[in-house]
């Protein structure tokens, strides 16, 4: 080990805990850097983790295993590769959210798989979550590529006043995003935008929402980072 | 804050210890079920951990669902060679303790979670049983120790004393504590790989 004894030392006292703030979150910054000190402050934690196996317990006020199971679903990955099982679990989640906050916004969600999904082989009917975490649903993207129809459901989207939310397709084969036009938050958008697009270009896409000025984009761009992203899922019987 | 204490079966036998094992494996292949059973059996511990620490009910609280997020994401790291499930585990806690206590404030002698009692509970656990080898050897290795020595290593672990605080607890320049933390872990160190 190259290690000096200072860095040892320092290392044993990060893992003892002794370490004042500043240099606490220093030498947190220098593990992520230096392999041999990570390496260092987990042998130390090593040595001394039996002490905290060794702790006497004490009953939490709460049962908060629950809490903990949420915060773990809510980390969980996007649904772009998930079936539409666990879309629909997600979707009844979200509803359930949804009445909590909104019951416009959850009546607008009620029903909307049963509702588009048809039988194919070859799905057509697809959706996207626009999401910022999986626990705050924003908009419901459908869209049948038979038809080229495209609609956009907001679900418990705060409006913004003197603003207007603004629907893109992203992909690298098309460049720049491209607009889908305008989302009205007040009802279901419908337009047949997407016909000019290629299938496979509009399979893959991403769909991404930004804030814009009342109206849409004055420039054809987004004006900032989308605030809602998403990618689509074939919606299936 | 209730203080009534749990028995924590997990930690009674190795063969106990050999079932976190095998439920954190399960929870490394997402079985939710696991991880449910996995908490019940361990959560007493792990607030122990963060509440000796934090010391506020909120705080503890929030790092201790901070610290299960974290054992279910990592799950899949634990090694057995490398201590016991629940060393790991707890170790998770006291780390996301850790963090949060130095953000916010530096620890108050002050403020003690109600109805503890850290100069008999924390400060001696040398008195308790020992629950398994590499426990028993930390434990011999810390009784060689000079007393007061010996509490300032167990202060820091347990309450998540800095160096400042230590000096004020033990009225002490804080850099003559640093000089006993050194003196004390480098010894401690020699000691287990003795």
């Amino acid at each position: 080990m190259t290690l000096s004894p200072d860095d040892d030392f320092a290392a044993a006292e990060f893992a003892l805990g002794t370490l004042e703030a500043s240099e606490r979150a220093t030498f947190a910054a220098r593990r992520r850097r230096e392999p041999e000190l990570d390496a260092a402050i987990r042998a130390w934690e090593a040595r001394l983790s039996p002490l905290a196996e060794a702790t006497p317990p004490i009953a939490p006020p709460s049962d908060f295993l629950s809490a903990i199971e949420a915060r773990i679903r809510a980390a969980a990955p996007p649904p772009a590769a998930d079936g539409v099982a666990a879309l629909q679990r997600r979707l009844s989640r979200w509803r359930a959210a949804a009445i909590g906050a909104t019951g416009i916004a959850a009546a607008l969600a009620i029903g909307f798989i049963a509702r588009e999904a048809t039988r194919t082989n070859a799905p057509t009917e697809f959706v996207a979550i626009l999401q910022k975490s999986a626990d705050s649903p924003a908009f419901v993207a459908s869209i049948n590529l038979a038809t080229g129809e495209l609609s956009v459901r907001p679900v418990a989207a705060p409006p913004q006043a003197g603003k207007s939310y603004e629907l893109w397709i992203i992909e690298p084969k098309l460049g720049a995003p491209r607009s889908l036009g305008v989302i009205d938050a007040a009802s279901v958008t419908r337009g047949a935008r997407l016909a000019a697009f290629d299938r496979a270009v509009v399979e893959d896409a991403t769909y991404a929402v930004t804030v814009e000025p009342e109206g849409g984009s004055p420039d054809g761009k987004p004006s900032g980072p989308p605030v809602f992203v998403g990618k689509l899922v074939p919606v299936e019987p | 804050m209730s203080t009534a204490e749990e028995t924590p079966k997990a930690t009674d036998s190795a063969a106990a210890g050999d079932d976190l094992a095998q439920l954190l494996g399960r929870v490394a292949a997402r079985d939710a079920a696991a991880f449910a059973t996995l908490y019940r059996a361990t959560h007493a511990v792990l607030y122990g951990v963060v509440a000796r620490i934090l010391t506020r009910g909120d705080a503890s609280g929030e790092a201790l669902q901070e610290a299960y997020v974290r054992i279910w994401e990592k799950a899949g790291e634990f090694d057995l060679a490398k201590g016991s499930p629940l060393a790991w585990m707890a170790t998770i806690a006291r780390n996301r303790a850790l963090d949060e206590v130095r953000r916010i404030r530096p620890t108050s002698l002050e403020e003690m979670p109600e109805g503890f009692e850290p100069a008999a509970e924390t400060v001696d656990p040398l008195a308790g049983r020992a629950r398994s080898e590499r426990l028993a050897a930390l434990l011999a290795c810390l009784g060689a120790l000079d007393a007061d020595k010996r509490e300032a290593v167990l202060l820091a672990y347990y309450r998540g004393f800095s160096r400042d605080a230590l000096a004020r607890r033990f009225g002490a320049p804080t850099a003559t504590i640093k000089t006993w933390l050194r003196r004390s872990l480098m010894q401690l160190r020699d000691c287990l790989e003795s």
